[in-house]
């Protein structure tokens, strides 16, 4: 429960501070995770799942979400090249679910992964075949964005010089 | 932001049962018939909580129960934490909020419920009621509010330590001075700490007795000597905890 509320109080600063301002502005804000975390991450460590929901009601509901997926083993296969140490609470540690940090990782990144895909439907996220190459993905991630922001006729300022 | 399949929530409410949660609680830990109780004392800044909870529990102890005290803000983990927010600029009233839920659950977890299970009574200076309030008075929307405690344990017994704004400012001033928060002055009402002060606790006591029918709290007159507090708050424990025996059935003969 700490976890989740700790996570949820971040959460909503950074909502009152960084992401509601450029909103209200006109701007494309960008969120590197957001509540569909908390709600896979949470309801995998037992917090109640609607409880989780209604807790982030607070937060903005976004235009567009993607979800990147990806098979839990060329997760742990990509972490595991790029870094040694999968962090404790990355790994699910907290849970006590085993004392190997790759296998632990390996059981609650799986389970969490599991939430997701439920939040996916619930929510109507796009996905994104996340096994695809770097380009692929992009390339992919753009289309949709560019269809979105003509659909919802978003006013596209560029006050950059070309 | 919840799914457009929502169905209307359970939150705190004044319809909980005491010892268990409110609300969905939290699943991975289930409770039971604990043996413990949870005497919860309300009531706002300066109207002499503390001192009652003190002579509380040495008179529990004399006879003979283990008593665990828990307070607000009191939780090693965020402790800290909520005193370096305060001390900033930065937090709004979500925050604010969100903070107090932490303690709140940190101390639940960690303090309330296992002390509950080992067979103590839990005296809790202050309660949900005072977040509920303090977040009302700032505008937090009130159904979201159950909704986040919705995880508290509803209390076995829950006092309100009632008082108008005049005998709590007479005491407030007698005692310690008018403090920041206490006053409200984070509501920008004006820069006057004295008319803050009782605009804010106006507000909050408003709060509170809209909440006293909601939960049922039992209003104690907080004007009064801390004596005839005492007395009345140890009448009310002493019924409960220990209900006058039953007339033994007569042993029928064989």
């Amino acid at each position: 429960m700490t976890f989740s509320l700790l996570h949820a109080t971040d959460f909503a600063d950074r909502l009152l501070y960084k992401v509601i301002p450029p909103l209200k502005a006109g701007m494309i804000v960008l969120a590197d995770r957001y509540a569909f975390t908390a709600f896979a991450r949470d309801a995998t460590r037992g917090v109640d799942r609607q409880w989780v929901r209604e807790l982030y009601s607070f937060a903005v509901r976004p235009d567009l979400s993607l979800y990147f997926r990806v098979p839990i083993d060329v997760s742990v296969d990509r972490l595991l090249a790029r870094r040694i140490k999968l962090k404790f609470y990355e790994a699910g540690m907290d849970l006590g679910w085993s004392t190997n940090p790759v296998e632990s990782f390996r059981q609650f990144q799986g389970k969490v992964l599991d939430e997701y895909d439920q939040i996916v439907q619930e929510f109507g996220m796009e996905v994104i075949d996340a096994r695809c190459s770097i380009t692929q993905q992009q390339r992919l991630v753009r289309a949709v964005i560019a269809q979105h922001l003509q659909v919802s006729r978003v006013e596209i300022t560029d006050d950059e010089p070309v | 932001m919840t799914s457009p399949s929502d169905t209307p929530s359970e939150g705190a409410n004044g319809s909980g049962q005491a010892g268990r949660y409110y609300g969905r609680g939290i699943p991975y830990l289930p409770i039971g018939d604990y043996p413990g109780k949870l005497i919860a004392i309300e009531g706002t800044d300066g109207v002499g909580r503390s001192t009652q909870i003190q002579l509380l529990r040495e008179w529990l102890e004399v006879k003979g129960y283990g008593v665990v005290e828990t307070g607000w803000t009191r939780s090693p983990l965020m402790q800290p934490t909520i005193e370096i927010a305060k001390s900033s600029n930065t937090l709004n009233k979500l925050t604010f909020v969100l903070l107090y839920a932490t303690d709140f659950a940190d101390r639940l977890e960690k303090e309330i419920i296992p002390a509950l299970r080992a067979g103590f009574v839990v005296l809790s200076d202050r309660y949900i009621f005072t977040a509920l309030a303090r977040a009302g008075v700032r505008g937090v929307d009130r159904l979201w509010l159950r909704n986040l405690y919705g995880f508290a344990i509803a209390p076995h017994m829950m006092f309100y330590l009632n008082i108008d704004v005049k005998t709590l400012i007479g005491r407030v001033l007698e005692s310690r001075g008018m403090d920041f928060w206490e006053s409200g002055m984070d509501l920008k009402h004006g820069d006057d700490i004295y008319d803050s002060f009782r605009a804010y606790q106006n507000r909050l006591l408003k709060e509170y007795s809209s909440m006293a029918d909601e939960f049922h709290f039992r209003v104690v007159d907080a004007r009064r000597s801390v004596d005839r507090i005492q007395d009345e708050l140890r009448k009310n424990v002493a019924a409960f905890l220990e209900p006058p025996e039953k007339p033994a059935e007569p042993i029928l003969p064989r």
